[in-house]
């Protein structure tokens, strides 16, 4: 639009300008100042400015790949320790649970005690019935588990390693050859047995 | 001057003006349109397009801890492989034109097959399986749920065709221990049961995203990583002990299997805080493979089930007695073992015996029905069952476990000539074990019922700790009349006829069983077989724990005399785990008769 209403005022002015034509003057056209040559210096100043700014952006375009590639490297090892990490976290799983404690320590003969008896220090008073196990558990944590844990299934115990807490049946060599006869310490003749020291 | 010739030309630029305006115009429309209008979608499009990668950030589920801090329920990562039998299929026929050198299909798929422990022909039918139903098929499932150690090995293997997408899964380290609290979680990550679905706004996390642009060799071009954190899930600590949890849900194991019962419970509450210790069942759920109970063991059935409780409501009509009918543990009535009361009503004991003149002790270590029917009279209905309300009968319990049942209790005014008397011996109304052991609270702490907790706190990842709200402790008796109520049910843990059975040495224990009828369905009651009780506490004289036995339909033992060698065993772990020290007095004995 701008463009139609400039050429046609630009058309409008060329018939009177011809008109004018007798009115204008001759003269002699000054000499041209002469132009001053542009300083050496100065472009080489830009020149050198560009060619900074462009090394600088470089480099730290170099460094940082460098150290992208760096940290791609580490994230890689450390999802492989993550991995490992995992890995011995699940070989572990259940390895903490008190059906795997109790099985184990039934399977070297421990037992469950009944009720407890504490020993004042103060006046030496047994607090509590004061007697001794029966060698009998109050629950057979191995022989009937009835706790089901499905990560230590297929695990074998550490004190009896042929027998895994509900697959394979366990053989307390314990149970079997005291034959439910009390399983405590031999009486004490000698009185209490002391290390021997210098 | 506006002659035709003269019209035409410029009405043609006008016309020719006006299109091109128009046009403008289109264009116009059309830049505001994508740079303000949808500038977001496009952002986002050339965000997508451009950043290339992207990946979710798992948040980590919180996990449940024990009173002790040991993890109940913990979070895992877990792999789900998939093969690409169309590329297998390319693969494999490169190989027989010599053009791979890599290994066959068939020898592969043994080695994948030894590592997820599926047998090689099954590994084969799953690709066969996918590319009949489609012969350009891209995806066939192998296997879910592998362990990171499984999927190291098949990344090992090396297949172009074999890809594994990690993600989060939970594991139970102790396994069924508390497995029906705790509950367990859908394959697809959806709390489906138990706390894990009570407390799920506690524990659950959200993912948050990683997206970047990559470069050829998978290195992330710098600069490009736009991240959303992850918010992991709170600890969700219970006021359970999962060491007493595990050897009381061994005990009630045996017991149920030696009185070959339906199923069977122990609970167990500190009396001051009421707190649940403990809530042994059998059969339960291991939520490491739920798969391999039955649907009706999923869950707690303590919550779930009411029942008709029997002579345990026997100490909390004692206890009203007590308290607004001017009686004391030796006050008497006369009773025989069929009495016949003025209204009408017929109540009889479970044993045949002459018209004793009966202590309240008495009646209680004697379990009569008939003795506890006219103990009830020295108050009017209405005042016993103001008292029930106290206690919490038919309230349900604090905890509002997920599907809990509250106990079914008619209002006085409805109670027929039968009625009054049966519910003074637990006949005729409902309730379940938490609101009894709620009841007995009252008794064993002073009057004062606690209300019974199962969560103790929710830690934000934040660091900021969140207690459950509870309702505030209810006044039910005065000091004097619980204090009294336990000297009665002491003296039933030392005179009743299974007093021997229930003996913890060194202990003074309170005691009262209750051998609940059950419907047949028909309006009826079942034949020889009943919900059997026995809920007590320790020391007698400073009661810091309440212990409650149950089991449904036992049948080597019918009566509640099954529950006794489990509630033995139960009190004499509780007092261990909780170091309670050994009475240094003897009970003072009650006379039975008057």
């Amino acid at each position: 639009m701008s463009a139609v209403s400039q050429s046609a005022a630009v058309l409008a002015p060329r018939t009177p300008s011809r008109q004018d034509a007798p009115n204008r003057r001759l003269r002699v056209v000054e000499e041209p100042s002469r132009r001053r040559r542009p300083r050496l210096v100065y472009g080489v100043v830009a020149l050198l400015g560009a060619l900074t700014i462009g090394g600088a952006q470089m480099a730290l375009s170099i460094l940082t790949t460098q150290s992208s590639y760096e940290l791609s490297a580490l994230t890689t090892h450390v999802r492989e320790l993550t991995w490992q990490k995992q890995i011995l976290y699940d070989d572990v799983a259940g390895l903490s649970s008190p059906q795997y404690l109790a099985a184990n320590a039934s399977a070297l003969g421990m037992v469950i005690d009944e009720s407890p008896s504490y020993l004042r220090l103060s006046d030496g008073a047994l607090l509590g019935a004061g007697q001794a196990a029966l060698g009998a558990s109050s629950v057979d944590a191995i022989g009937r588990a009835s706790v089901p844990n499905a990560l230590i299934t297929d695990t074998p115990l550490i004190t009896a390693p042929d027998a895994t807490i509900q697959g394979a049946p366990v053989e307390t060599d314990v149970a079997v050859t005291d034959g439910g006869v009390a399983n405590t310490p031999p009486p004490l003749t000698d009185g209490l047995p002391t290390p021997s020291t210098h | 001057m506006t002659t035709r010739s003269t019209r035409s030309p410029r009405r043609r630029t006008v016309i020719a003006l006006a299109v091109v305006l128009a046009v403008l115009a289109g264009f116009i429309v059309r830049l505001v349109d994508i740079q303000v209008v949808n500038a977001d979608t496009h952002i986002k499009d050339s965000m997508d397009t451009a950043f290339g990668a992207s990946q979710t950030l798992y948040g980590t589920r919180g996990e449940i801890v024990d009173e002790t801090g040991q993890t109940l329920a913990g979070s895992i990562l877990e792999y789900d492989c998939q093969l690409d039998p169309l590329l297998l299929t390319q693969i494999d026929a490169d190989i027989a034109n010599d053009k791979s050198t890599a290994d066959p299909w068939s020898e592969v798929s043994a080695d994948i097959a030894t590592i997820t422990g599926q047998t090689p022909e099954d590994v084969r039918k799953i690709v066969t399986d996918a590319l009949a139903e489609n012969a350009e098929s891209r995806y066939a499932k192998l296997e879910r749920g592998l362990s990171t150690g499984q999927y190291r090995e098949l990344a090992d293997i090396g297949a172009p065709y074999l890809v594994c997408l990690q993600h989060p899964a939970r594991t139970y380290p102790d396994g069924a221990v508390a497995g029906n609290l705790v509950g367990f979680l859908g394959v697809d990550g959806e709390a489906l049961a138990g706390i894990e679905k009570s407390q799920n706004d506690c524990l659950r996390a959200e993912n948050g995203s990683l997206t970047f642009q990559k470069g050829k060799d998978g290195v992330t071009i710098p600069g490009t990583e736009v991240q959303k954190a992850a918010v992991n899930g709170g600890t969700l600590q219970l006021t359970l002990n999962r060491d007493l949890q595990w050897y009381l849900q061994q005990l009630i194991g045996e017991q149920v299997q030696d009185m070959a019962a339906q199923s069977g419970s122990i609970m167990v509450v500190e009396v001051e805080t009421g707190k649940i210790r403990a809530i042994a069942e059998y059969p339960t759920v291991d939520p490491n493979n739920v798969d391999a109970s039955e649907d009706a063991d999923r869950g707690s059935r303590l919550f779930r089930n009411f029942f008709e409780p029997g002579s345990t409501f026997k100490a909390l009509t004692a206890a009203t007695v007590l308290d607004a009918g001017g009686q004391n543990p030796l006050s008497t009535v006369v009773a025989s073992s069929w009495e016949t009361f003025a209204n009408g009503a017929r109540v009889t004991d479970a044993f045949t015996h002459e018209a004793h003149t009966y202590t309240l002790a008495g009646v209680l270590i004697d379990s009569s029905n008939a003795g506890i029917s006219k103990f009830s009279e020295r108050v009017d209905p209405a005042t016993r069952f103001e008292y029930f309300e106290k206690f919490g009968i038919g309230a349900g319990s604090a905890v509002g476990f997920e599907g809990e049942q509250s106990g079914w209790l008619r209002p006085a005014d409805e109670w027929d000539s039968q009625t009054t008397y049966n519910t003074s011996f637990g006949q005729g109304l409902t309730t379940t074990v938490p609101e009894l052991a709620g009841a007995y609270d009252a008794i064993a702490n002073d009057g004062l019922r606690m209300p019974l907790s199962l969560v103790e706190s929710c830690l934000a990842p934040d660091g900021t700790v969140v207690e459950p709200a509870l309702p505030a402790p209810t006044r039910v008796l005065s000091e004097q009349a619980a204090a009294q109520t336990r000297e009665i049910l002491e003296n039933v843990a030392v005179q009743a006829n299974y007093a021997k059975q229930i003996e913890v040495p060194g202990y003074r224990l309170a005691v009262k069983t209750g051998t609940g009828e059950k419907s047949d369905g028909n309006g009826r009651y079942k034949a020889g077989v009943y919900f059997t009780t026995m809920i007590g506490f320790a020391p007698a004289d400073d009661p810091k724990y309440i212990v409650v036995v149950t089991l449904d339909e036992p049948t080597t033992v019918t009566s509640s005399a099954a529950n006794a060698p489990a509630f033995q065993k139960a009190m004499t772990q509780v007092m261990k785990t909780y170091r309670v020290m050994p009475a240094t007095t003897a009970p003072t004995l009650l006379p039975k008769f008057g």
